[in-house]
């Protein structure tokens, strides 16, 4: 069961030409989503290293936004295939650790791609907040 | 764009080549010969670099999202640090230096009566504003105001004064953040050296109010392919694709594909060269939006035949698309605002057919975008009997012009596509450094190509003119 | 070739000592975000802020100089800053931090308009807080900062391109106007490719040989310019600016001008039929290329020689059986491959082909006009008066269609065969205005102003057919004559009969079979079998290694106009190295630490753009090394390092790290 008022934290995970002007464009659009969503942008989501994630659960947040490039990434092709390899092995790391992997999530987001964003971070917000807080295990 | 330099110099600014028209093909031409060491004028008329793609939603054949393929080459383009870019401005004068071969020109920076160098974009003029008009770059889906910002993605986000339209209320005045609202502007012209000029001026869409049977801009579910675009893109006005007429969400979709393309009755024989494809792509981002909806294209042939094409069509066909052979003659509106489209059927019984549709895209084809033959003074730019910029010698050097040192990239010398635009503008570039370095030669003056400057390249000359 | 410098671990670090500067964007940011609690939060945390101001306007003249006159004044070593996206106004403070004296790398620019203010506007407190946590993470990212510089490796100014044809020499003439050295390598003993058979091209007319021979002439007046023929690469090593080729000419076996070539040739006994002219034509043993060749020389066809000495007895020593090879290894910048197509070649009784005497190809066709003696068009013996295009043969065709065993169907539309065939159709119309000419098509793909030769060839008396594709018309042969049966809609659907003259199968372009070359370059291949871009729409002419480019028809079928401007465009990108002595290359690289790298060669296998292999590195043994010339700087071989010895300049693991710490920081109260 959540903890009462608890305020679930969100990393998001962003890349530089593609889904960072895209969630800018949801800024520019006055579209809201919860604040408590927070923004790191790397050079391409292939670059993600599972232990990040994990790092991530361990500094506080309570769940994880890989906003990646999809098809449209500027350095690679297969793109999506290698992010979803990294999300793949982040899933187990996750498991490894006592973390419900669903509080990690990935999702395509185009440099315009606003309302698609807002809805992703609001749906993983809702569903974390259900999950409450990460426990650490042996906690 | 170059930050914060503002001072003008004392005299004439030298560039290594003008670029005119800052669309895909002119940032792809300004952009390569920027990393080759050429300092390049690039002078756009509207008040944002990107062009039409920038504002399309997808492209086919591989449906890459427009604005995030577009987006690298307007950032690039303003970042160029041998790249000066001046939007809101137009060359008026262009002469050739049959001396040395190079070109002589001026241009007029409009006034935005926006300091661009305090406005930041915010968009807080927008909102005080209360003048409310169709958006140009939503082809009237949307509205703007009498200032505003031209699109969120625009490059450079500023704002944009439009003074025909202004009540002058103060309203923006007040609230602008930055104090950056200036009523007093004046258009500022502008003098120019350059070695070469390449043309990028592109194209414009085919007045299809023109094709009387079609009757767009009388029957409101006859939509053009532009609008359809924007309705298609993830940017777009609806969160849905709705019909004009009531706001309903169409169910039953035609294409007229060659609306305004060969077509000896509307004076443009030839093919639009992009249609085709456009129709099958927003075919199947309908199909996307609303998957259970009908989406009829009636077409003459199907004209798939660059790179990935034909299998695009193959995958639009099996995705349920109807695609019926025959031109569409004549529309009629229904009561409840649905269409009636009477066309050909070459393939069906009796060679003709009549069906009903909620909603009716025109394809509209291109013509040439007028205007850039009359800033050349003391030499003839020659166009084709359409008005596209006529090409010297295609199967030599495909790049040139009737003018020695001007070179056309992208859409000024016909319909083409995005690969194709790139791959001229390209060529351009090439051909114009081969230009200039070769008249350099001839004249003695320094050959070779100075690399790079650290420093970003000065605005150009300044001199106030009078007002309108 | 720069490397990037790290500090080494125990190395005494000064320390950092930063400026923070919050903007407000005239409200934009300040309305919803406290940027004076922002200002504040962040300089009482942490003790190296030493400055941290709210501005009006951060990106103003008068705030950028006071930026510079605290970093000076206050010593700062780092700044950071708040305001709007990074794509808007990073690029100003970096260069603001330069007019300070500062390393432009050592700052961040913190996105809390587009990211905090105006998302958030319904939620100021969580504006704030957000904003907080961003600038936290931007301080985080400067206190393990490290300066990095523009990346510099040297630059040949010279290019190689592979391939003759008429994109070839347009590329080469570009570059070479350019002032750039290029060398031209093809294989075939002559220039001009394909172009050079056509008897008439569209749109103008003009012969084929007559455009190449005009790019040639150009190119013999360029010094720039050396040209190899009858030659191929056969060793290539490098990367861009510094590429190395092997190129292998082959002899010719005639090493000397003689005025007795033409009485050599006649007395050389071997004949054989020309494929220049489809086998229409024969040549002998010894002969002269159809195109234009450098050096200007005929050849010996060793495999056909029968070492009669006939030509020998005519030539004395210009001849000279024992020419060997000569290998040449060039240095040059870029590489651009432009080695072309091949026609499509029926099977075996493909709409008759091979079997019916009357069917034949369109290039088969085209050389056949070229021969016509002005009294009639005649073929096989007989005058042709009426003739059949059949569109499409090799082109379009369904998944198991192919008819090569083995290749997969070419699906793909050739795209210049359409408006070739109807171009060909009014040069038939023109010169033997009496012929009947029928087209059976599936779509006429006359695209642009190409649609005007097809209005013009149905005036002229062509007759077009379609056709589907469930229904493809049918070639048989019946009392000596040639048939083409097809059911169309324009003939009620009923399957109608014709007898023609002649037969001509409209063929595509197919890939080049080139697998050496391809292996050697590490060329990309599409679906299609023609090379693949790096990106279809906005990179057509680039590979995913940098300085190697494709060009014409090798990428795609084109027509002739296009080929020329893909050739231009290749010695534009190609231009872009070979005009500088020195690349400047961007410094967010990947770097590896070899006393970490354990050598699994995870990130050789990951990266996109081999730019890493494992080489000796002196006391470390085989470790990891990166290309940082050819690295781009996605980070793909960041995520698989089982080490962490692999990691990207001015993005290291301990600074994500570190600003994901940061950013997770709860706020007191919260």
């Amino acid at each position: 069961m959540a903890a009462a008022g608890f305020e679930p934290r969100i990393l998001v995970l962003s890349t530089n030409a593609i889904s960072d002007p895209g969630i800018d464009y949801a800024g520019s659009g006055h579209v809201h989503y919860p604040a408590a969503a927070r923004v790191l942008r790397f050079p391409c989501s292939s670059m993600i290293r599972p232990e990040f994630i994990l790092h991530a659960f361990r500094s506080g947040f309570s769940g994880v936004l890989i906003a990646a490039d999809g098809g449209d990434c500027p350095y690679l092709r297969d793109c999506p295939e290698r992010t979803s390899r990294r999300i793949n092995d982040a899933y187990a790391l996750l498991k490894a650790n006592g973390i419900d992997p669903s509080r990690l999530r990935m999702s395509g987001i185009c440099s315009v791609c606003s309302e698609a964003f807002a809805k992703h971070v609001k749906s993983l917000y809702e569903a974390v907040q259900k999950l409450g807080p990460v426990v650490p295990p042996g906690a | 764009m170059v930050e914060a330099v503002t001072v003008a110099p004392k005299t004439a600014e030298h560039y290594d080549v003008l670029v005119v028209g800052a669309g895909i093909a002119g940032m792809e031409a300004s952009l390569t010969l920027g990393d080759m060491g050429m300092k390049v004028l690039l002078v756009e008329k509207s008040p944002t670099i990107g062009g039409r793609l920038l504002l399309l939603s997808k492209v086919f054949p591989t449906l890459d999202c427009a604005s995030c393929i577009s987006g690298t080459k307007t950032s690039g383009t303003s970042h160029h640090p041998n790249v000066t870019m001046m939007t809101y401005s137009e060359v008026s004068e262009i002469r050739r230096n049959d001396k040395d071969g190079s070109f002589s020109l001026r241009y007029v920076e409009k006034p935005r009566y926006i300091d661009t160098a305090l406005c930041t974009g915010c968009g807080e003029c927008e909102k005080a504003c209360p003048i409310i008009l169709p958006k140009e770059t939503e082809y009237g889906l949307r509205g703007r105001k009498a200032i505003y910002i031209p699109f969120d993605t625009a490059v450079p986000k500023k704002a944009v004064l439009d003074l025909d339209n202004c009540i002058f209320c103060g309203a923006c005045e007040r609230v602008c953040p930055a104090d950056s609202i200036d009523f007093l502007q004046a258009p500022r012209e502008h003098e120019a050296e350059v070695g070469a000029v390449i043309l990028a001026t592109g194209f414009e869409p085919f007045p299809i109010e023109k094709k009387e049977s079609y009757h767009y801009g009388q029957f409101p579910n006859v939509v053009t392919s532009l609008q359809m675009d924007r309705l298609t893109g993830p940017t777009r006005p609806f969160n849905s694709i709705l019909r004009p007429s009531d706001g309903k969400e169409p169910s039953n979709i035609a294409y007229a594909l060659c609306a305004g393309s060969r077509d000896k009755t509307v004076g443009n024989l030839r093919c639009s060269q992009v249609c085709c494809m456009y129709s099958m792509k927003q075919a199947q981002l309908i199909l996307g939006t609303l998957p259970a909806a009908d989406v009829t294209l009636y077409y003459m042939d199907i004209r798939a035949y660059g790179k990935g094409f034909e299998e695009f069509y193959q995958q639009t066909k099996a995705m349920g698309v109807k695609f019926v052979r025959g031109r569409v003659a004549q529309v009629e509106e229904e009561k409840n605002g649905d269409l009636t489209v009477y066309h050909e059927d070459t393939e069906g019984p009796g060679g003709k057919g009549k069906s009903t549709h909620d909603l009716l895209v025109l394809s509209v084809g291109l013509l040439p975008m007028r205007g850039i033959e009359k800033v050349f003074k003391n030499a003839t730019l020659e166009l084709d009997e359409m008005g596209w910029v006529k090409l010297r010698d295609e199967t030599r050097s495909p790049s040139e012009t009737s003018i020695d040192g001007v070179f056309s990239a992208g859409t000024a010398s016909g319909p083409k596509d995005v690969p194709d635009s790139i791959a001229e503008a390209a060529s351009a570039a090439a051909q114009a450094v081969g230009y200039v370095l070769s008249w350099r030669e001839k004249t003695g003056a320094a050959v070779g190509i100075p690399l790079p400057k650290s420093m970003p390249v000065p605005m150009p000359q300044a001199v106030e003119v009078a007002a309108k | 070739m720069a490397k990037v410098v790290l500090d080494k671990p125990g190395e005494a670090k000064e320390p950092a000592r930063i400026g923070v500067y919050v903007c407000h964007c005239g409200g934009n940011i300040s309305d919803y975000v406290d940027v004076a609690k922002v200002a504040e939060t962040v300089a009482k945390e942490d003790g190296s802020v030493v400055v941290s101001k709210h501005l009006m306007f951060d990106c103003s003249d008068v705030a950028q100089q006071e930026m510079i006159d605290d970093i000076q004044k206050l010593k700062l070593n780092r700044l950071v800053t708040a305001a709007c996206s990074p794509k808007l106004h990073e690029a100003t403070f970096r260069a603001a931090a330069k007019r300070a004296g500062l390393n432009q790398y050592l700052t961040y620019h913190a996105n809390i308009r587009e990211q905090s203010s105006w998302p958030h506007s319904d939620d100021p407190h969580g504006a704030t807080e957000k904003a907080t946590s961003h600038v936290r993470s931007g301080i985080a990212y400067v206190k393990s900062a490290q300066p990095l510089d523009v990346l510099r490796s040297e630059s040949t100014q010279s290019v190689m391109v592979v391939g003759g044809g008429v994109t070839g020499l347009r590329a080469a003439l570009d570059l070479a106007r350019m002032n750039v050295r290029v060398y031209l390598v093809e294989k075939a003993p002559y220039l001009g490719g394909h172009v050079a058979e056509l008897a008439s091209t569209y749109p103008l007319g003009e012969k084929g040989i007559a455009i190449v021979q005009r790019l040639v002439s150009e190119i013999q007046e360029q010094p720039n310019i050396t040209v190899f023929t009858n030659a191929e690469l056969v060793s290539f090593k490098g990367y861009v600016g510094k590429f190395s080729v092997t190129v292998r000419m082959n002899p010719r076996y005639v090493v000397d001008r003689s005025p007795r070539f033409a009485e050599a040739i006649e007395a050389c006994p071997v004949q054989v039929p020309e494929e220049f002219d489809h086998g229409l034509t024969v040549r002998k043993a010894i002969y002269w290329p159809r195109g234009p060749t450098v050096p200007h020389l005929p050849l010996i066809d060793l495999g056909l020689c029968t070492r009669c000495g006939a030509c020998e007895r005519l030539l004395g020593k210009a001849v000279r059986f024992d020419q060997p090879p000569e290998n040449l290894e060039l240095q040059v910048g870029s590489v651009i491959v432009s080695t072309g197509f091949e026609d499509y070649t029926p099977a075996l009784g493909e709409y008759g082909y091979g079997e019916i005497p009357d069917v034949v190809t369109l290039p088969e066709f085209e050389r056949m006009l070229e021969f016509g003696d002005g009294s009639g068009l005649r073929h096989n013996g007989h005058a042709v008066g009426s003739i059949a295009y059949l569109y499409c043969v090799g082109s379009r065709q369904k998944p198991g269609e192919a008819t090569t065993p083995g290749s997969p169907a070419h699906a793909y539309c050739s795209r210049f065969c359409c408006n070739a065939t109807i171009h060909n159709a009014l040069d038939v119309s023109g010169r033997y205005p009496d012929v009947r000419l029928y087209h059976f098509y599936r779509d006429i793909r006359t695209y642009g102003r190409n649609e005007l030769l097809y209005e013009k060839a149905g005036r002229a008396g062509s007759i077009f057919v379609r056709y589907t594709e469930d229904h493809p018309p049918v070639v048989s042969q019946r009392d000596g004559t040639a048939h083409v049966t097809v059911q169309a809609s324009i003939l009620q659907n009923e399957a109608v009969d014709f007898p023609v003259d002649l037969v001509v199968l409209v063929t595509g372009m197919v890939s080049r079979e080139n697998r050496s070359l391809n292996e050697m370059l590490s060329l990309p291949i599409g679906p299609d079998g023609f090379y693949r871009e790096v990106h279809q729409k906005l990179r057509p002419v680039e590979t995913n290694t940098a300085g190697l480019l494709i060009a014409g028809t090798a990428q795609a079928p084109k027509d002739i106009r296009e080929t020329l401007y893909s050739g231009s465009a290749a010695a534009a990108k190609a231009a872009t190295f070979a005009l500088k002595k020195e690349l400047e290359l961007e410094p967010f690289v990947a770097f590896v630490d070899p006393a970490r790298c354990s050598a699994s060669g995870k990130c050789v296998a990951e990266c996109p753009y081999g730019a890493i292999e494992l080489r000796e590195q002196g006391d470390f043994g085989k470790k990891a090394w990166v290309n940082s010339a050819v690295c781009k700087g996605c980070g793909a071989c960041v995520a698989v390092c089982p080490t962490e010895a692999i990691q990207r300049a001015g993005f290291s693991n301990d600074q994500i790290r570190d600003m994901i710490r940061a950013l997770g920081v709860a706020e007191e109260g919260a």
